[in-house]
């Protein structure tokens, strides 16, 4: 089968459809969690999702039910306890213990878990069926449509909490609504890379892009724009010449940060500002 | 505010404060760390609620998001990590608050005002993190003076600045008042960098506030009563006043830069005036 006609199967076509979609809802949403030093809060709902995608299999529903119903609720409950940003650590790592341990009882209790585990822990994109990548099409469509019509908001309550209180945001109606939206989008993120590697989407890119400007929509456009030509290419690259994808898309995700990175040290070493 | 008395978590902040703040004054609130000074501004910003007697607000009970009021609160999450720019954080005060994809036509103008009027039109492209503490200050200022407000609220505006930095923004709240006509109202813990621009002080310690002229409230008989035991003010040639006696009042547990809170008597005062001229020429 040569490289033209795997691309053409449509296993290949349905993977293609759903990373560009999670690709681009994960830049976004990534921005506002390097924005809101919130990468433990991701770290933390997708391993509550895998107590949740664990809990489904087990009883014979698909993962993603169980993923998007645990990781609201953690998003939620994080949202609720950990609204002031400095408390929010103590909550996020009880809540992720918890539900780890959830997840270890359910996977003893189901007995062909091995499979189903592996695909939640590192992805398995080009499994999925096309019910499943209209759901997250449709997921991830729909995060964009709400981060894009909530962008000012949540980007004034993440940077000056206080000011935006007093200008009439709720700040824990704000912190509760980025929750779920970073719920969803890990939801759909695991569907690509798993639960282990979820930040490949959802913070590396938007890392690098915070380095690389300090314009809020510059970056956003930015953490979209290597978020979705890490999947691509790493999609191209799993098909073509092997290997899990999520593999590539982690690696190619984690070159960008450190791409970004050194481009800023030589830029930074070229121009320093003059100090006022 | 009449009568007015605030309670958090059951316990008395203050109560039994009566002031009015006129047009184009200056307020210093001052006073012991936590005895709620910020609490006054969150009351007039309708964050929390008064649990007793009056207040108005232009006429009206505080309300959030009112426009006429403009709030630099004391410590901003971005600031010294961040990296927006300037310009970027002063445009949230314009439409942070506002839903929707819209993009208004006059936002660019004014917010170029803002800019201007603060003196961070050089510098509000940079990131936030990377510009001093004063620079950052007149960023927050001009956030917070985008829609030309009448009543200003500064929260610490010269906490963690140096002398010059200190100067200079006094200079900025002075010019702000000035040309706007706005009331400021500015927490402070050290009278003396405001003392030449400020109109009238109110003194918040042991839940009591006391408001009136400088003199009239910064006095041993005043602040004696109000402390409850003997406070000393030694005027120093230049004017400026060193208070003794508030020494266990500052005990605090973190470090602080000025842990007696109102002197720098030991810094010499003719640096200040050197390194202002410089700045500003």
């Amino acid at each position: 089968m040569s490289l033209s006609d795997l691309l053409s199967t449509s296993f290949v076509q349905h993977a293609f459809y759903a990373v560009t979609a999670v690709a681009l809802a994960a830049g976004a949403v990534g921005y506002f969690v390097v924005l809101r030093r919130q990468a433990f809060a991701a770290h933390a709902i997708g391993h509550v999702g895998f107590a949740g995608a664990a809990g489904a299999v087990l009883i014979g529903l698909s993962p993603i039910v169980g993923l998007l119903v645990f990781c609201l609720g953690a998003g939620l409950l994080i949202g609720i306890g950990g609204a002031s940003l400095d408390e929010s650590d103590a909550v996020v790592g009880v809540t992720l213990t918890a539900a780890l341990g959830l997840g270890v009882l359910f996977i003893s209790l189901y007995s062909g878990y091995a499979n189903a585990t592996y695909s939640i822990l590192f992805g398995q994109i080009l499994g999925v069926t096309w019910d499943d990548v209209g759901l997250v099409a449709a997921l991830s469509l729909g995060v964009l449509l709400v981060v894009s019509l909530s962008y000012r908001p949540l980007l004034f309550a993440s940077v000056d909490a206080q000011s935006a209180a007093a200008r009439g945001l709720s700040i824990r109606a704000m912190s509760l609504l980025f929750m779920a939206l970073l719920a969803i989008t890990t939801v759909v993120a695991i569907q690509i890379v798993g639960v282990l590697l979820v930040f490949s989407l959802l913070v590396a890119p938007a890392a690098a892009a915070e380095v690389l400007t300090s314009r809020p929509l510059r970056a956003t456009t930015l953490a979209m724009a290597i978020a979705l030509g890490s999947a691509w290419v790493g999609l191209f690259l799993g098909v073509w010449i092997g290997g899990p994808v999520s593999f590539w898309i982690t690696a190619l995700a984690a070159s960008s940060y450190l791409g970004a990175r050194l481009f800023d040290r030589n830029r930074v070493r070229h121009v320093r500002r003059p100090l006022a | 505010m009449r009568d007015g008395g605030v309670v958090l978590g059951g316990r008395t902040i203050w109560r039994n404060a009566t002031f009015a703040v006129e047009p184009a004054t200056i307020t210093a609130v001052l006073g012991p760390n936590a005895s709620g000074k910020s609490t006054l501004l969150n009351l007039i910003l309708g964050l929390v609620p008064l649990s007793g007697g009056s207040l108005r607000v232009f006429g009206e009970e505080p309300h959030r998001g009112n426009r006429r009021v403009g709030y630099m609160p004391q410590s901003r999450t971005a600031d010294s990590t961040s990296t927006m720019t300037g310009r970027d954080y002063v445009g949230l005060g314009f439409d942070g608050p506002r839903f929707g994809w819209g993009r208004d036509k006059t936002k660019r103008e004014v917010i170029r005002r803002a800019l201007a009027v603060t003196g961070t039109t050089s510098f509000c492209d940079q990131p936030l993190h990377s510009l001093s503490g004063g620079q950052r200050q007149r960023i927050a200022l001009a956030h917070a003076t985008v829609f030309s407000p009448e009543l200003l609220l500064l929260d610490e505006p010269l906490a963690a600045l140096d002398l010059a930095a200190q100067a200079e923004i006094v200079d900025l709240i002075n010019l702000i008042r000035d040309t706007t006509g706005a009331a400021v109202i500015v927490v402070a813990h050290d009278l003396n960098p405001l003392a030449s621009i400020v109109n009238q002080v109110l003194w918040i310690a042991r839940r009591q506030v006391r408001s009136g002229s400088v003199d009239e409230v910064v006095n041993e008989s005043v602040l004696s009563e109000l402390y409850g035991h003997p406070i000393e003010i030694i005027v120093t040639p230049r004017g400026r006043r060193v208070i003794v006696g508030l020494e266990e009042e500052f005990a605090h547990p973190h470090p602080h830069p000025h842990p007696q809170g109102f002197t720098h008597a030991e810094e010499p005062h003719e640096h200040l005036s050197e390194v202002y001229e410089e700045e500003t020429s």
